[in-house]
């Protein structure tokens, strides 16, 4: 009797562990099954609820089913829908992964309500935010929302002229590697530099001028040493600056040194490095409306217009901030996570912090561009 | 003879090649083939120690690819590891069972899914080489506890030894899944016949376990000491045997029914006959509890149980080892079907041993480790020209080729495929695998990439092969430049300028010279004096213990307890 008792409470024990395991899953596996924090997918018997259950289905890249949750479903395709989210031509939002999101509710009525889906979509150069404010309508005892479609703009068939300047470079032969030239280096000069203190630590702010007649490839190193003359840390500009410089051009920069506070620095060793590269002006990505709201919530923001006929997969805008003696305040910078099509503005906007923003006085904008097929 | 009609082809094919590990372990093995006493190996994250992984799979290997090359020695390894395992189980089961049971289970074993999922889709060398040491250790450690055989002893405590030099967790977490229900056995069975004093069990209990732990740490010295010096800091980075396998079935599919296969179809057997037949009790539970844990996060056992260690190891082990304990029943079951239903019940098994057998064999096909296969000769060729190995690279998009990569190039990576051994700060600080399929880790495993491509400078990071498209962006925008292409343009060479030539790095990690002695030769030493001891000839010979399992099997058909 009591062998079977225990075969019976070893299945029923069993079977209990998989309902609570499955009912409350471990994070491990809750992260495995695309839950939402809050658990499983559930009924949308609430406004958040059917917000959250669309964000589920988005983060399972389930396009029919996230489209299946939408109440204005008649007014576009999942096609449409689909490249609202992702793109309709290459770019930062075509392999994104939605990482994290949020569901706030903003206003609520028997009928309807107004729910914020805030989505943090991680990408190969950083995230960005998806801000969507979401109108969620009652049926029955369910709820659905309603989705605010963005049709991206389809350029039409068309011939567009470019002329442009080009710098073309001849190696010594296929077996030269790059890097291993025989010739003089562009001459590049740090035209501005100082440091700041943030939370993070302290950031070297500054701005690199080509001064030669040909294209550049660029970087800066800075090294803070300390009041013996030793190192402290070393770090470089990685994607805070703007590679490539065409003759006479400038680019911020800015490098991070976390965890270093300003006390500990005695003197910044710059270290600017240049190649000599084949670099043409196309595309150019011209700035419209370029514009700083003031403090507080200070954003810079403008419009990206790509004047090219290739279409610029992704852009990488760099804000530059002076005071008004002129000297740099601030390097803030954004990647636009939109393709630019020839001839259609794109918006951009990136915070800058708000003590630094009440010093601004005059502001720039330039702008880093990679074309699917090759970096330009 | 089993073992060689199924497996020996298999692996003579080379299929174990196209799994996940394979390759990581002929890595391994390619290093103690250049540097016996030298475990420091600066080919991946910029230089680890191979002391952090027990090595006698891989110096084995290494051993027999003198003669015949390390991928076909890796074979070689792999068909004596599942030959043993043959014997192991044969062994172990008839601790518990009568002989035809325990013959039949080892029959079983050689069909067993979960082996054949490990040989082939998993490559875990490391895990099917300890377990049939250890099984087989276990009915030394049987009779030396209950007859006080000083022989047993010894032959238990090589095999143990040797076992943890194959693998330590294996010796760890067997030692609650298999060890502890031999031991409940011989407790049970001293009310048999054959007694042994409270005493004498807690005295030999204590004398084999303190034995075979000073043996253990004599001969993985070097694993503890960089265990103790350099704990293992890595952020969990997520595997899918801990998924729960009813919300995401795809890794239900992978993880629960490839290794059981039709093997589910006994489940209500092995509960029933083990709950039922008393001296049975102990494996029914530590089965059960294996079971558990081996579902991943289909329960929360498995995190109670192992806590920290659940988000570090991965699962499909403990579901190998669960059906390694399911064997001495699957035996005992056939033998009943057997005896009952006679050419039907045969055809019946053979058919669902073939069919398990087959399908985790083909999953290796259908779900492949390497989604594409490519070579990587001429990435290698490209490293080890014109001083380009004077400096580090990383891959992306290589996927676990970066093994086979590392084999062939002098160069040295930030990678690798062994996170437990990685030291940079930048990769232990992200929950993400290797840096070539950091996509696949989503944030996590992108910032790791992000911060050891920002960090270039520092470990002399000048070239980056790039067989994925996608992670060409933040090449472009992070100052890194494409060079070069390879293999019909589908692999891109990026570079960084101004990057110094590689210099060692990690140096405090390095074992001293005596560690490495010690590495090349008390690993290796053990599992040879295991082989010498266990061929030493037994003083009598006696009926084996197991045949005392018919007398359970008559107490359940007549619906007696033995308790």
């Amino acid at each position: 009797m009591g062998g079977r008792f225990l075969a019976l409470f070893l299945v029923a024990a069993t079977i209990a562990l998989v309902v609570v395991g499955t009912l409350w899953p471990v994070p491990a596996a809750a992260a495995y099954a695309g839950m939402s924090p809050s658990g499983i997918m559930h009924s949308p018997s609430t406004p958040e609820s059917a917000v959250d259950n669309l964000a589920i289905a988005i983060g399972h890249q389930d396009w029919p089913k996230a489209y299946s949750e939408l109440s204005n479903k008649a007014e576009f395709t999942e096609q449409d829908f689909l490249h609202d989210l992702t793109g309709s031509y290459p770019s930062l939002r075509t392999y994104a992964i939605l990482d994290t999101y949020q569901v706030q509710p903003l206003h609520v009525s028997d009928s309807d309500a107004q729910v914020r889906l805030r989505m943090r979509w991680s990408t190969v150069v950083g995230t960005f935010l998806d801000t969507r404010n979401l109108q969620v309508v009652r049926n029955g005892d369910q709820w659905a929302p309603v989705w605010p479609i963005v049709k991206e703009t389809r350029v039409p068939p068309q011939v567009i002229a470019v002329n442009y300047l080009r710098w073309d470079v001849i190696y010594r032969g296929p077996a030269d590697d790059w890097g291993a030239q025989d010739v003089e280096a562009p001459h590049v000069r740090i035209v501005d530099m100082h440091p700041v203190e943030r939370a993070a630590g302290v950031v070297v702010l500054g701005e690199l001028l080509n001064e030669d007649v040909v294209p550049a490839y660029v970087s800066v190193k800075a090294t803070l040493l300390a009041k013996n003359g030793s190192a402290i840390a070393t770090e470089d500009s990685f994607d805070k600056i703007s590679h490539l410089l065409l003759p006479k051009q400038v680019t911020p920069f800015l490098i991070t040194f976390p965890n270093v506070s300003l006390s500990e620095v005695d003197s910044i060793h710059m270290d600017p490095m240049s190649n000599l590269v084949a670099a043409s002006a196309d595309p150019v990505v011209e700035i419209q409306n370029q514009k700083l709201s003031p403090a507080p919530d200070a954003i810079f923001g403008g419009d990206l217009v790509n004047q090219s006929g290739q279409i610029v997969n992704i852009a990488h805008v760099l804000g530059t901030f002076y005071d008004q003696s002129g000297q740099l305040v601030w390097v803030a910078d954004q990647y636009i996570d939109r393709a630019l099509l020839p001839q259609t503005p794109v918006s951009f906007s990136m915070p800058v912090p708000e003590d630094l923003a009440r010093k601004v006085s005059t502001e720039r904008a330039v702008v880093a561009t990679y074309s699917s097929g090759g970096f330009q | 003879m089993a073992v060689f009609a199924v497996h020996l082809p298999l692996l003579l094919m080379g299929l174990p090649l196209k799994s996940y590990d394979t390759n990581f372990h002929i890595f391994f093995a390619s290093h103690y083939l250049h540097h016996w006493f030298n475990p420091w190996n600066a080919k991946w994250y910029a230089g680890f120690s191979q002391t952090t992984y027990p090595p006698l799979p891989q110096q084995w290997v290494a051993l027999v690819s003198r003669l015949i090359g390390l991928d076909l020695a890796y074979m070689a390894v792999q068909f004596a590891a599942i030959l043993l395992l043959a014997l192991g189980v044969y062994r172990f089961a008839l601790l518990w069972v009568n002989q035809r049971a325990a013959s039949l289970a080892a029959l079983a074993s050689v069909f067993l899914g979960s082996e054949s999922f490990l040989v082939y889709s998993a490559g875990q060398l490391s895990t099917t080489a300890a377990a049939p040491l250890y099984l087989n250790a276990l009915p030394y450690m049987f009779e030396w506890i209950r007859e006080g055989k000083w022989r047993s002893f010894l032959k238990g405590a090589a095999l143990f030894t040797a076992a943890a030099a194959a693998h330590h967790a294996t010796l760890l977490f067997g030692s609650m899944f298999f060890a502890i229900p031999v031991l409940a056995l011989v407790l049970i069975d001293r009310q048999g016949g054959e007694r042994v004093s409270t005493g004498a069990f807690v005295m030999r209990t204590v004398v084999m376990t303190a034995v075979v732990g000073a043996a253990v740490a004599l001969v993985l010295l070097p694993f503890w000491i960089a265990l103790i010096h350099y704990p293992v800091t890595q952020t969990p980075i997520p595997h899918a045997s801990r998924a729960n396998y009813i919300l995401s079935p795809q890794w239900g599919v992978n993880y629960f029914v490839v290794p059981y296969g039709f093997l589910v179809l006994a489940l209500p057997f092995i509960f029933v006959r083990g709950s039922v037949v008393a001296r049975l009790r102990p494996l029914l539970l530590g089965f059960w509890l294996a079971f558990l844990v081996g579902l991943g996060g289909t329960t929360p056992v498995g995190r109670v149980l192992l806590g920290r260690a659940f988000d570090v190891l991965t699962m499909e082990r403990f579901s190998y080892w669960a059906t390694l304990l399911a064997l001495p029943f699957v035996g005992l079951l056939a033998a009943e079907l057997i005896d009952r239903y006679r050419l039907r019940a045969v055809a019946g098994l053979t058919l669902a041993a073939t069919a398990t057998c087959a399908l985790a064999v083909a999953w290796s096909t259908y779900r492949p480790a390497d989604a594409q296969d490519f070579k990587v000769d001429a990435v290698a060729n490209w490293l080890n020209r014109d001083g380009h190995d004077n400096y580090r690279y990383v891959t992306l998009g290589f996927g676990n080729k970066i093994s086979r990569l590392a084999v062939l190039t002098d160069a040295s990576s930030v990678d690798g495929e062994w996170n437990s051994g990685r030291m940079l700060p930048e990769l232990t600080a992200h929950a993400g695998g290797a840096l070539t399929s950091s996509k696949y880790f989503g944030k996590e495993g992108l910032d790791a990439l992000h911060a050891i491509l920002d960090h270039a400078d520092r470990y002399s990071l000048k070239w980056v092969f790039v067989r994925d498209p996608y992670y060409e962006p933040l090449l472009s925008f992070g100052g890194w430049r494409r060079v070069d292409n390879l293999e019909d343009r589908t692999v891109t060479v990026w570079s960084k300028d101004g990057v110094p030539p590689a210099t060692t790095v990690n140096a405090p990690q390095m074992p001293p010279a005596w560690q490495g002695l010690m590495w090349g030769t008390l690993p290796l030493g053990s599992s040879i004096l295991a082989i010498l001891v266990v061929l030493l000839p037994d003083s009598r010979r006696r009926a084996p213990v197991g045949v005392e399992s018919d007398i359970a099997q008559e107490d359940y058909v007549s619906g007696r307890l033995v308790s």
